[in-house]
């Protein structure tokens, strides 16, 4: 792991998507033969490209730290896919961390992720209201799946050449069911933000104008 | 010193040896004892050791001189006639008779009037006959009964009793009080009564002599507010000490309020000032772009910070500021004069800063056509596929999630902008934080801030009418 010595293009950055989330089922007759009794959901948590494409020229491994009642919690996941299975009866934190490939010289990122195995949210089956964050598909597999963008700021140039030598941001133009999200979806947050930014404006004009006659009185 | 000096001291009589000496010598003071002792007898009084002084004080020995300091007043020489003063009858006014002292003889012609008779002027109280009351009284109704305007309060009065108001009145020139004390005519009358009867008789009459005369409404007398008024003044009068004592602590309160709502008032200013810098009239469109933003921001940054070094400075000395611009061109004369390494070297502290900024600027730029350059060969939309961007500024370096990047606040206001979001069902993370949506979300955000503030300032003048009411 001998650090790449090189420079960092300035006032540049490149973004990534990635999607992390898990997905969970009710465990039925057919049972892992390791599977604790009481354990009742079978989940997945994962980190995987918007259209599951090969990540792995970036992500060198992902570490999934586990609630500390799992046999060796810490579980380090080093090739793609970047998900881990196991069997369990409770909703708690992951703490995820992903290291980025020797040539980036970045310090890994880490965050948490609430391991989701109940539909909470009673919208009907397959839809997701927006800011909600589970669904549940025909199935009954409950989802809950993140979309977020990793942005290397200022990547240095060896770095950088790997990045555009892949493209790596495409995302589906349209919503499917299996993954909602798309340029669509992009297209109407933006819309929804926008909407939401008239109102929030003529509340402030409406405001303002109050004010000024309550000062004039 | 002379011979004599020496016998002087030795105490010896030198009478006979000076007469030895005699017209040897040409000193007139030794030339001959008889001669100084008779023609010199007062320099002969200045002897031994005080002629020794007179001698130290040389030729020029300023003058003693006495003056005499007892100063006497002048003597009184006036030579003129006492005048007269007699104590001489006058006419105070056409009743009464006194008399005082006067300058001057005795007049012929009679008690004269006094010298003040021309500040005894009375008010002209206007004067009628029972047919003219009757007549400006009642005009229209002269001719019909006068049982209509009979429940009138006017009417219960008699000509003979307004008369004898009127004769009251000019005796003690409206002097009400007076007059009050005095009246004894009939029913008991209450002071309010007699001026209104007064002013509406009054008013009348000169109604009907000049319909058009504009200080009528002077006249007008309002019996109902004066009783009011004197009530009032009457309960003002009569509190009792503790309710003065709370009467006080409440204006003390009222002012310490007043003086709050100077100091909001003061400071809501500066918010309106500060709400209002980037002009609102104008069109926003040119702050839609995230260049316009930016320079938006920098805007109202600088705006703030010279209106807070404006508010908390000292205010500055004029006088320190010259001398300091003194100090700097002397300084300048030196080095101009002196070593040119020197000044070289200063020039550069100075501009070091300049330098640095300039330097760093041009880096920046450098930096943006490099990566600029490198993007080339991409075209808009292959960038947007590869996801790269060149944002031209200077943000930290590293990896990061793009929704960690997104604003947070104080806890009690982030609690109030999540309260602003849910009522707009907004979510507090976007389901996708793109590039553009965090953009638009940024934007959104900062205007929730905005909004929330100016509630807090509309509740707090809420709050402040409510006091002040």
């Amino acid at each position: 792991m001998a650090p790449v010595v090189s420079k960092r293009i300035k006032t540049l950055s490149v973004r990534r998507p990635i999607l992390y989330g898990n997905t969970a089922k009710k465990l039925g007759e057919i049972r892992p033969a390791n599977a604790p009794v009481e354990h009742t959901h079978l989940w997945t948590i994962f980190i995987k490209g918007p259209q599951n494409e090969n990540i792995s020229y970036f992500i060198k491994k992902v570490v999934f730290k586990l609630h500390e009642t799992y046999p060796n919690p810490t579980r380090v996941i080093e090739h793609p896919p970047f998900e881990l299975t196991e069997t369990g009866w409770g909703e708690f934190d992951i703490n995820v961390k992903i290291y980025f490939v020797d040539e980036a010289n970045e310090k890994m990122i880490s965050f948490y992720h609430r391991l989701r195995l109940h539909p909470y949210t009673m919208s009907a089956t397959g839809t997701k209201l927006p800011g909600t964050d589970i669904t549940i598909t025909e199935s009954g597999e409950v989802r809950s799946i993140f979309y977020d963008e990793v942005v290397f700021n200022e990547p240095n140039e060896n770095f950088f050449k790997i990045l555009m030598s892949t493209p790596g941001n495409l995302l589906p133009s349209n919503k499917t069911e299996d993954c909602i999200f798309s340029k669509q979806l992009e297209r109407e947050e933006i819309d929804r933000i926008d909407m939401a930014m008239e109102k929030v404006d003529k509340e402030i004009e409406e405001l303002k104008q109050k004010l000024a006659v309550g000062i004039t009185e | 010193m002379s011979g004599s000096d020496v016998f002087d001291v030795l105490n010896i009589k030198y009478k006979g040896k000076i007469s030895e000496h005699e017209g040897t010598t040409s000193n007139p003071i030794s030339s001959s004892s008889s001669a100084v002792a008779v023609n010199r007898p007062a320099k002969m009084q200045v002897t031994g050791m005080q002629r020794e002084l007179y001698n130290l004080l040389g030729e020029n020995q300023p003058p003693i001189v006495i003056q005499p300091n007892t100063k006497f007043k002048e003597k009184l020489n006036n030579t003129n006639k006492a005048s007269p003063w007699i104590h001489s009858q006058f006419t105070a006014n056409k009743y009464v008779t006194l008399e005082h002292w006067t300058k001057g003889p005795k007049s012929e012609d009679g008690i004269p009037e006094s010298n003040f008779t021309k500040y005894d002027i009375h008010l002209s109280i206007p004067e009628f006959s029972e047919e003219e009351y009757n007549s400006f009284m009642n005009p229209q109704t002269k001719s019909t009964e006068s049982n209509e305007t009979d429940n009138k309060p006017e009417h219960k009065w008699s000509y003979v009793e307004i008369l004898y108001l009127f004769g009251l009145c000019r005796r003690y020139d409206l002097s009400w009080f007076v007059i009050y004390d005095r009246y004894n005519f009939g029913e008991e009358k209450s002071l309010e009564d007699l001026k209104e009867m007064f002013y509406e008789v009054c008013r009348k009459y000169f109604l009907a002599k000049d319909p058009n005369d504009t200080t009528l409404s002077l006249l007008d007398y309002k019996k109902d507010k004066e009783v009011e008024r004197k009530k009032y003044l009457k309960r003002l009068l009569s509190r009792s000490a503790a309710e003065i004592a709370e009467e006080e602590a409440l204006i003390i309160e009222s002012k310490k309020f007043e003086m709050a709502a100077k100091k909001t008032l003061s400071e809501r200013e500066s918010i309106l000032r500060l709400l209002d810098s980037p002009n609102s009239d104008q069109s926003v469109a040119q702050y839609m772009s995230s260049q316009g933003i930016a320079q938006l921001y920098n805007n109202l940054l600088s705006d703030k910070a010279r209106k807070r070094k404006h508010e908390n400075g000292i205010p500055e000395n004029p006088w320190m500021k010259q001398q300091q611009q003194f100090a700097q061109q002397r300084h300048h004369q030196l080095q101009q004069g002196g070593d040119k390494r020197v000044d070289a070297n200063s020039m550069n502290k100075k501009n070091k800063k300049q330098k640095y900024d300039a330097q760093t600027a041009m880096k920046k730029k450098g930096d943006a056509e490099y990566a600029e350059q490198l993007l080339q060969q991409f075209n808009d939309e292959e960038r947007k596929a590869l996801g790269v961007t060149a944002h031209g500024e200077k943000l930290s370096p590293g990896v990061y999630l793009r929704s960690t990047k997104i604003s947070t606040f104080k806890p009690a206001l982030q609690n109030k902008v999540v309260t602003v979001l849910q009522e707009i069902d907004m979510p507090t993370r976007p389901a996708m934080p793109s590039y553009e949506v965090i953009l638009r979300y940024e934007k959104l955000l900062k205007r929730i801030v905005t909004l929330i503030d100016l509630k807090k300032h509309l509740d707090k003048l809420d709050a402040e009418k409510a006091i002040t009411k």
